[in-house]
């Protein structure tokens, strides 16, 4: 649980009365452009920072304050990791099991365990100077997980993977959750929050805009339903026509398309053609849809919650 | 118990980053390289004697295990101990380490503790390694070697004081936050203090005023570079003019000199846990 942190860095509000809640079993995204306070964000969570007003409560714990017990069931995986490079991903691996206390005998055979399940079982004996940046990223998840832990805080999880990584990590995630652990990812990748996440949290220029279920997000952010038109030319006429149309909300025209939302979620498609077709213009498709995370997450990060 | 697990890991793992630093290694071998070419230059002389220094050379031969073990005294064991914690936390932040280490179930005092007691841990195997082979050079070449029965003393007189700069290094490292400005700020302090207290002593020697020689004391280089040979002066195994004991001046202060590197070895140290227990745990920066 966060609630109310404010962290600045001199005189600027790096974070500014942030709260969210994430409970047990959740795939919680956090979402926000760059510099918006994510990493800030999960740094303070983890007592790497400390805030200048709020608190963090992992299990009920403050890590700022008593980070052994607050940080004893939590996995960290760092945005763009630098891992000791002198260490094979074994030796790291070796070692984290030691940070957390566990007995020699767990420790092998749980990573040999983790190297498998991030695919590093080949790669476990080469020093980690020798890991190509998606090496490392998979070696950092892996090394979240050594502990086995109830919490994971991911940050940027999947940069640098390829897109088969990519896709293994995501149902590592999910499958981690209906293990009933809690995963926390925050990401700039849309479409992988929308396809794992059941609750997401926006972020913007440090302030929260939105937390709650990934349905309830789309949902909020759907009031309108948009209409695509694709014309053989769109011209100025017929984007005013349909700005005046008292069911659009707001027309944007991008090449020989136009982008149509509407007032309300009805199916419109009639009235926006016979529109088009009223001021000369040839129709080639019309679609409606509903919005995507990514629009309701532009909107939101311009305040249109 | 656990507490001192993990810190117990923390050495661990510092032994290991400093050992695959390979100017620590270059460091440490030429600090063996410096005790070799001690070796070899009293070698020659006891060979060749000139006749000035014959009986001088004589009276010294029982006791050439004090001359090889001190001879990296109060500048390449000031080096070693330099070398070992002036990036022992500065490297962390500026490789984002810190991160991976302080986001895990440990306190920041067991994560500074564990890193200071490694950097002095491996300065004490470090000072054992040229220890015994100054000993065994001496043995080996110059025997028979008298009052052996106090290597440990000197080995330990030896640790104690470069206790000092090691600790100095140790809290530039956490306090700057940067590796070349901590290495740079400790060295300018070693030099700066070698220099001012040298340049005193040799004041109080054509002065024969004691003020200037009171305020040299206060230096740090002069507890780190006189405590061992205070010690030798003390059990009578110090080597007129061959031991170093020339850079000590009147009677040995060895309390003197051992409290002020206590005072100072604490000052050091509690500013760095002071530091690293209020300040946040900065970010990358190389």
């Amino acid at each position: 649980m966060v609630s109310d942190l404010t962290k600045y860095y001199g005189n600027f509000r790096a974070l500014d009365s942030v709260s969210f809640a994430v409970e047990k079993g959740w795939v919680y995204g956090y979402l926000g452009p760059n510099g918006a306070g994510k990493t800030t964000t999960i740094r303070t969570m983890l007592g790497l920072l400390k805030p200048d007003q709020g608190k963090v409560q992992i299990a009920g714990v403050n890590p700022a304050k008593d980070p052994v017990q607050a940080l004893e069931g939590v996995g960290y995986a760092p945005e763009l990791p630098t891992l000791q490079p002198f260490f094979t991903g074994r030796q790291m691996l070796d070692f984290m099991g030691k940070m957390f206390g566990l007995v020699k005998q767990a420790r092998k055979e749980k990573i040999k365990q983790i190297l498998d399940l991030v695919g590093l079982e080949e790669w476990g004996d080469q020093k980690i100077g020798k890991y190509s940046k998606g090496m490392v990223q998979r070696l950092s998840v892996a090394l979240a997980l050594i502990s086995d832990p109830i919490v994971l805080i991911m940050d940027e999880p999947t940069i640098g993977m390829d897109p088969e990584a990519t896709a293994h990590f995501r149902n590592l995630f999910t499958t981690l959750s209906k293990q009933g652990k809690t995963v926390f990812i925050s990401s700039h990748l849309l479409d992988e929050v929308q396809r794992i996440c059941t609750h997401v949290g926006m972020i913007n220029k440090g302030k929260m805009v939105f937390t709650g279920p990934i349905t309830q997000v789309l949902e909020a952010f759907t009031q309108q339903w948009v209409i695509e038109a694709e014309l053989e030319k769109v011209t100025e006429p017929i984007i005013s026509a349909l700005k005046k149309l008292t069911c659009v909300h707001d027309v944007k025209a991008e090449g020989n398309k136009l982008k149509i939302e509407l007032k309300e979620k009805k199916d419109l498609r009639g009235e926006i053609s016979s529109e088009i077709f009223k001021h000369k213009g040839v129709l080639l498709g019309l679609n409606l849809h509903r919005i995507t995370l990514e629009d309701a997450y532009l909107r939101a990060l311009k305040g249109g919650q | 118990m656990d507490g001192l697990r993990r810190v117990a890991v923390i050495i661990g793992y510092e032994w290991r980053r400093a050992l695959a630093k390979k100017k620590f290694l270059a460091l440490a071998i030429l600090v063996f390289a410096l005790q070799i070419a001690v070796f070899l230059v009293f070698n020659y002389l006891f060979a060749h004697p000139p006749s000035a220094l014959e009986t001088l050379l004589e009276q010294a031969r029982p006791l050439m295990w004090t001359v090889e073990v001190l001879a990296p005294q109060g500048f390449f064991t000031v080096l070693v101990a330099i070398m070992i914690a002036g990036g022992s936390m500065s490297e962390e932040y500026e490789h984002g380490t810190a991160d991976v280490l302080l986001s895990k179930p440990i306190t920041r005092i067991e994560y500074a503790a564990g890193k200071f007691l490694g950097g002095l841990s491996l300065f004490s195997f470090v000072a054992a390694l040229t220890t015994v082979l100054g000993v065994i050079l001496s043995v080996t070449f110059f025997s028979p070697q008298n009052d052996l029965q106090f290597v440990l003393h000197v080995y330990f007189a030896v640790v104690y004081s470069n206790l000092v700069f090691l600790s100095l290094a140790f809290m530039f490292s956490e306090v700057l936050r940067g590796t070349t400005l901590s290495y740079l700020s400790v060295i300018g302090v070693f030099i700066a203090s070698t220099v001012i207290s040298g340049i005193l002593t040799v004041v109080h020697m054509i002065t024969q005023d004691q003020l200037y020689l009171d305020v040299s004391k206060w230096f740090p280089d002069w507890c780190v570079s006189n405590f061992p040979n205070f010690v030798t002066r003390e059990l009578n195994i110090s080597v007129p003019l061959l031991g170093g004991t020339f850079v000590s001046v009147g009677e040995p202060e060895t309390v003197l000199a051992g409290a002020l590197i206590a005072v100072y070895t604490f000052v050091f140290v509690v500013i760095a846990l002071v530091k690293i227990q209020i300040s946040d745990v900065t970010k990358k920066t190389a």
